[in-house]
């Protein structure tokens, strides 16, 4: 995509994955994106870690764009990301803003590397000069590192950086840098520039055990480690390569404990909240522990509560137990002693026994929360707004990414501590936001540069070899070519060949157009180096040139000739390129230019669901001119949120809220809401469905084509009759409790005590078998009304866990304070409820005194959880997608696509996701709105050009490219009898490809005689190249 | 336990109580035709389509000799399907090669009822037509095979497939035509599905004991014949453990294709052997020739073979139809058979013997094959 004018741009600042997640949004849906981050690279924590929890995979790479992916790298994103839109300028930080949004100016300062990463060579000469060593941060200090130095391992290109601080300024590097790539005198310079919206995303720090108290009377020995230094221990390119040693001695560590907790829930050094990661960070290091740790491995994790309150963590952490053995043991670790040899002894208070343990293990990793505080005062001062009491960033009502100040959003755990998936969800939300704002103000979009392709296609292929001899960059006299030039005019199939002296300077540009606009070639291939950053920029002056995208390529000139280099006798280096080029060149010439289709992009959405994610959804798609239709299958909007919810937690009117959106859709000229109607069929892909509704009670249908589907089915408070619920009007529901107390038929005055009991049906087996993450704040939100009211009223919550996440925990540590009771049990001692003649008799074991209570309460409130909407199982059936074992959607990936689902086209947003509050659906349907504006604004999609196809006279029709497809994108067409493609939602993987015997299937792009040709190039053994 | 039946009818008359069989299956209306081997003018014997009662005569299901594999028959019948009611007579390597095709959406099981048969093996169609010229009936050549006699000298020995299959008795059949156990002259039906049980009801056939002898006399063949396989195949294994001795063992091959065109399994609409993907220019075959300074045309034979391989080896049924169709004598059944026990071995996957097991490559998994892909679980 080509330069303009004026566009309209957002500032996103940090570069960790809900950063990256926003500017990646942005870019796609056609703005300009500068992605500015403090660090010197990329991808913050999660660049760290190699397994994620639930699928111990990394999968990080699933957050690039699959629609228009030839915009984007298409990489593993812990090695470089690059995007057609975004500026990344890593090292670099925010000095001042100031402004409005559609006008803010902000002044970066870009920190000096010292290293020029244009020029640096990637030969690492000058680390193995440096004199100087420091610990190496991305191992937690766990190994050392230069300070000249690396700060990703993995990163691709290799980007050096100076640690000043390190420094010494001995000079060694200088002497011994090939190309002058170092400058210890560089300095940090000053960059303005004008943003329409700023996104924050600067994340967190983690608690740091060395620098305050929480952690003391752990931190005894060097094999007492962070969750994250345990994490680089673990990983393949960490320090063990990947098995598990003590850092002390370097022996195998079989016994490994971890402590939760550490640096959060404890208000005595103000950090009153729950790091929200740690409880599934702990079970997953612990399963993988047993994984790479082999037999014989013990693990044992002490927790206070283990809050697995999000979608799927409860079978998580089951699976854990169950098979993996992982023990779990709910208490507060006194202390970790270290004997003579070593060995970490824990201290605990065993609350089942009702005694002191001593248990030893060979590792302690301490589970050191996110730590948010100084992030949150230097951004509000940047922006001058305001600080909650939290010392959170102050939003707007019910929004968690729209900030008080206009046209600036916040996303990841700036919000106050997220996991990946909310992380990736804020940064789609607050992206939607951002472009909400920039359309609003008219911010012009990036336009695609139409260029006039030559049509090659009937032509004879003539291959010209462009390469680059790398003067004065590099190498500073060059590289002799001419011998590699005169063996080239010989060869069979290289038409012409022209050397010049760097490619990469802007200066040569004029040189190669000329080159180009002057070739009979129809086709070219460079020799240059790196060709992750050149490799793009050289097609993309052949694509403005007129060349076909396919019929261009690049190689590794340098890489090859570098062995010459180094030994000046070697001329091998010469043949090596000249086969290099011979390979190259076969490929080309039987390449076939690809063209790309353009695929009209049906302006509506059709949004399934008429609460409060619906709702919002809706008015998000038609803010932006999308127009909506709204199918409810009832009678009324608003949903659960509509009928069963009347205020939060944090004191927010839910039910004016509802009132007000459902005013809003009403108003809306752009929603057309289908009451009484529920979706029958739909075909189609993104961009162009065709659903047929109909009414509820049957009959009539009606036919609607729309571009895009978001499912906000909803749920509802799930059923139970455990309890002696149903039996007495004193054993209530949170919400009918919350219903009949609002409006006065509950009178607090008469309320002695109140039992309020959580998990019903819930996290047990055969009934809801997940947690249902909003009970037990909901729980707090009705004992606190009750208090108000009564504040004599003695309240007790019997619960399992209390998942008080995040800052919910102030709620939970506010209630203890208050004197509201919480008693915790296990499946195995679950209360009973007697019904007697007056009231509702309570028995349970209290945990600390380990003795039998009897309670006559007032009323008894079953937090029952949330149900998913039984129309689920007949949506996806009609929309081809998925349930989980509970019956909600399942997402394409539950971490980094976690508002779409496995069709393309088709996302969800709110309880149809799976159970969460009100703020947390509201912002899902943001992200889902934006999802699916990024495919609708464009008007058009232009398919890639490397897509697979279907050769239907070779097609057997046995269906094994359908099954074996992971995206979806093939189907059988029963009536025409053919396979169908869908090239938007294709991705070249070529699993198709390979489960087809004969290429009826066939990925684009590289096809089965350039196979041949190629490995006939490289074949040199006479014996077998002779018999194929 | 099984249910049987035995067909009556005195002895000495095998074709007639197996044709009787078939002929109640029309007249009862349980199919409308029969697919099943019959006896041809020329003395041949071919599968052959008998929808009226009185073709029956002619069914000689027995016959040791089956020119081409039913399997792709089934799947002309069968992949656009006629919606009616159809019996098919098929030989376990037949069958199981069917039940691939099943999978692969070539065939069709609705309507259509399994009938195996216990297979003692086959000639060489050649051969076969020798024999029947000089009056071998199919009872003398299953007494004889039953009483595991070696072919005299100057008579022809079985197709060498045969002699190394482990099933004689089929599976996934709806009924099954029996003689192991009892013998040319006492024909059983084994009624295994519930399909096949259905039509036991409708012939009103009464059921009774399993043969006394069939099941051991099932695994004596059985572990003979592996003993074979496994002889067989040990000594032809160090005949091609390299490139260069595979590339003698195939060196008279002319590209004629016949062995893909006989594999059941081989089911690709056009083979990417004949599209362009192998019609190279004139100076290809020049460079190749100028590179090695000699070069064997027609090339890409290994490829093909190696090929073919790769695609079919895992479904391959060992049914031997490739070396039967081979022109020059080509020994490919041994070298199919011997890559397809590795690959099946390696993908635990056995072609025929469960319709819901999926095929190797039509279903992805993310942690296979870690020592191959890199990339552990």
């Amino acid at each position: 995509m080509a330069d303009q004018e004026r566009v309209g741009t957002v500032l996103v600042v940090g570069a960790g994955i809900a950063g990256i997640k926003a500017a990646l949004e942005l870019a796609e849906t056609g703005y300009k994106v500068i992605l500015a981050e403090s660090s010197p690279h990329i991808g913050g924590i999660l660049a760290k870690l190699d397994h994620q929890f639930p699928t111990n995979h990394c999968g990080m790479c699933r957050m690039l764009p699959m629609v228009g992916r030839e915009y984007a790298s298409q990489h593993c994103m812990r090695k470089s990301l690059y995007h057609d839109n975004i500026e990344i300028m890593p090292f670099t930080e925010v000095k001042s803003i100031k402004g409005s949004a559609g006008e803010y100016q902000v002044e970066l300062l870009k920190r000096a590397r010292h290293v020029n990463p244009d020029i640096c060579n990637g030969f690492g000469e000058c680390v193995e000069a440096c004199p100087v060593t420091a610990p190496d941060e991305f191992n937690h200090g766990l190994t050392d590192r230069k300070a000249i130095y690396q700060p990703v391992p993995h990163n691709v290109p290799q980007m050096l950086v100076v640690d000043v601080d390190a420094c010494d300024k001995c000079g060694e590097c200088l002497k011994v840098c090939p190309t002058d790539a170092i400058d210890l005198e560089a300095r940090d310079e000053i960059e303005l520039v004008e943003v329409d919206a700023i996104i924050m995303a600067s994340g967190v720090s983690l608690y740091d055990p060395g620098t305050q108290d929480d952690a003391k009377p752990y931190t005894v020995s060097e094999d007492v480690v962070t969750s994250l230094a345990f994490e680089r221990i673990l990983s393949g390119s960490g320090t063990y390569d990947g098995e598990i040693h003590r850092p002390s001695d370097g022996r195998p560590a079989k016994r490994i404990a971890w402590i939760q907790c550490v640096g959060s829930r404890n208000r005595r050094h103000g950090r009153d909240y729950c790091s929200s990661i740690c409880c599934m960070f702990a079970l997953k290091e612990a399963v993988l522990a047993h994984e790479e740790g082999g037999p014989g491995m013990e693990t044992t994790i002490f927790y206070m509560d283990m809050r697995t309150f999000g979608k799927d963590f409860y079978r998580y952490r089951e699976m854990a137990e169950k098979e993996y053995g992982v023990k779990l043991v709910r208490c507060r670790a006194q202390e970790v002693l270290k004997d003579p040899d070593g060995t970490l002894t824990i201290r605990y208070y065993d609350n089942r026994a009702g005694e002191f343990k001593r248990d030893e293990f060979d590792m302690v990793v301490l589970s050191t929360g996110q730590a948010p505080f100084e992030d949150h005062k230097k951004i509000s001062e940047l922006l001058d707004t305001e600080v909650t009491d939290s010392s959170l960033l102050k939003n707007e009502d019910f929004s968690k990414v729209k900030l008080v100040k206009e046209g600036v959003y916040i996303c990841g755990s700036l919000m106050g501590l997220t996991d990946i998936s909310e992380a990736i969800t804020s940064g789609i939300a607050a992206s939607g936001e951002a472009s909400k704002l920039l359309r609003r103000i008219n911010a012009p979009r990036i336009m695609e540069k139409e260029v006039e392709e030559k049509d090659v296609d009937r032509e004879q292929p003539r291959v010209a070899a462009i390469l680059c001899r790398c003067k004065d960059e590099k190498i500073p006299e060059g590289l002799d070519l001419e011998p590699l030039g005169a063996k080239l005019k010989g060869l069979h199939g290289v038409d012409e060949v022209h050397i010049l002296d760097s490619l990469c300077r802007e200066e040569q540009r004029e040189e190669l157009e000329e080159i180009l606009r002057k070739t009979k070639c129809n086709r070219l291939l460079f020799g240059a180096c790196l060709p992750y950053v050149y490799k793009r920029k050289l097609k993309h002056i052949a694509l403005d040139a007129g060349f076909n995208y396919s019929l261009v390529e690049v190689f590794n000139l340098l890489d090859i000739a570098r062995n010459g280099l180094s030994d000046p006798d070697d001329k091998g280096w010469i043949g090596k390129i000249v086969e290099e080029i011979q390979v190259n060149k076969e490929k080309l010439r039987l390449a076939r230019a690809l063209h790309r289709n353009i695929v009209p992009i049906n302006q509506s959405a059709l949004v399934v669901g008429g609460g409060v994610a619906g709702m919002k959804a809706a008015l998000s798609l038609a803010e932006r001119g999308v127009f909506v239709h709204l199918i409810e299958k009832s009678r009324r909007l608003g949903g659960h949120a509509g009928t069963e919810l009347q205020y939060t937690v944090d004191n927010l009117n839910t039910s004016g809220m509802v009132e007000s959106l459902i005013n809003e859709v009403q108003d809306s000229d752009g929603i057309e809401v289908h009451f009484n109607h529920e979706v029958a069929r739909s075909d189609g892909a993104l961009g162009c469905f065709v659903s047929t509704i109909r009414n509820v009670g049957g009959g009539e249908t009606k036919e609607i084509e729309h571009g895009a589907v978001i499912l906000a089915t909803g749920g509802r408070e799930g059923k139970t009759d455990e309890y002696s619920h149903g039996k007495s009007d004193r054993v209530l529901t949170q919400s009918e409790f919350e219903k009949k107390f609002s409006s006065g038929e509950i009178d607090a005055g008469g309320l002695e005590n109140v039992v309020m009991i959580q998990c019903v049906g819930s996290r047990e087996r055969g009934q809801r078998e997940y947690c249902s993450r909003v009970c037990c704040a909901g729980a707090l939100k009705n004992a606190f009304k009750i208090r108000e009211k009564n504040p004599e009223t003695r309240v007790f919550i019997l619960n399992r866990d209390m998942m008080t996440y995040g800052y919910f925990e102030q709620y939970y540590t506010k209630a203890r304070g208050e004197g509201i009771i919480f008693v915790n049990y296990e499946l195995d001692s679950k209360p009973e409820v007697e019904l007697g003649a007056d009231k509702p008799v309570v028995r349970f074991t209290d945990h600390v005194l380990r003795l039998p209570m009897e309670i006559a309460a007032d009323r008894v409130i079953l937090a029952t959880g949330i149900e998913p909407s039984e129309s689920n199982a007949s949506l996806a059936r009609v929309f081809d997608v998925e349930l989980n074992a509970d019956g909600f959607f399942v997402e394409a990936d539950s971490k980094w696509r976690p508002v779409e689902s496995n069709r393309l086209g088709v996302f969800m947003a709110g309880l149809a996701h799976s159970p969460r509050t009100v703020n947390e659906a509201i912002m899902q349907a943001e992200a889902a709105a934006q999802k699916a504006y990024e495919y609708l604004s464009r008007g058009e999609i232009h398919t890639p050009r490397v897509v697979s196809v279907v050769h239907d006279s070779l097609c057997s029709r046995c269906r094994r490219c359908v099954e074996v497809c992971p995206y979806n994108a093939r189907s059988f067409d029963e009536v025409k009898n053919q396979i169908m493609v869908d090239p938007e939602a294709c991705q070249a993987c070529g699993m198709c490809a390979v489960s087809c015997p004969n290429n009826a299937a066939e990925v684009l792009g590289w096809n089965e005689k350039q196979t041949m040709a190629v490995i006939d190039a490289k074949l040199r053994d006479e014996s077998v190249g002779a018999v194929l | 336990m099984g249910e049987f039946s035995r067909l009556s009818e005195g002895k000495g008359n095998l074709n007639k109580k197996v044709g009787r069989f078939f002929k109640s299956l029309l007249e009862k209306k349980v199919v409308d035709a029969i697919l099943v081997p019959a006896r041809q003018p020329e003395k041949g014997v071919m599968p052959t389509l008998i929808s009226e009662p009185v073709g029956c005569d002619a069914a000689d299901p027995f016959a040791p000799v089956a020119p081409l594999s039913s399997a792709k028959l089934v799947s002309s019948l069968t992949s656009t399907p006629s919606g009616r009611p159809l019996a098919v007579v098929m030989r376990s390597c037949e069958l199981r090669a069917l039940i691939e095709l099943v999978k692969l959406h070539q065939a069709n099981l609705d309507g259509l009822i399994l009938i195996g048969m216990d297979c003692l093996g086959r000639f060489e169609n050649k051969d076969f037509l020798k024999l029947a010229r000089n009056g071998a009936t199919t009872t003398q050549f299953l007494e004889s095979a039953l009483a595991n006699k070696e072919a005299s000298e100057g008579e022809p020995a079985l197709a060498p497939a045969c002699g190394m299959c482990e099933f004689p008795v089929p599976q996934n059949a709806d009924i099954n035509l029996c003689v192991i156990g009892s013998g040319p002259e006492e024909v059983y039906l084994e009624w295994i599905s519930e399909k096949g049980r259905e039509v036991r009801e409708k012939l009103g056939m009464k059921t009774e004991e399993e043969p006394a002898k069939r099941q051991k006399a099932v695994e004596e063949i059985v572990s003979r014949r592996v003993e074979t396989r496994d002889a067989v195949l040990a000594e032809f294994d160090e005949k091609i453990d390299e490139v260069g001795k595979l590339e003698e063992h195939l060196a008279g091959c002319v590209n004629c294709y016949n062995c893909r065109v006989a594999c059941p399994v081989c089911y690709c609409k056009e083979c990417v052997f004949v599209t362009d993907t192998f019609r190279h220019p004139g100076d290809k075959y020049m460079n190749w020739a100028d590179k090695h300074g000699f070069f064997k045309i027609p090339s890409d034979t290994l490829m093909f073979h190696m090929t073919r391989m790769l695609h079919m080896s895992a479904l391959c049924v060992g049914c031997g139809q490739c070396s039967s169709a081979c022109p020059n004598g080509i020994e490919l059944a041994p070298l199919f058979r011997s890559m397809a026990m590795r690959t099946q071995a390696r993908f635990e996957y056995e072609p025929g013997r469960d319709l819901e097991e999926p095929q190797p490559l039509s279903v992805f998994f993310e942690d296979e094959f870690a020592e191959v892909t890199g990339q552990a679980g």
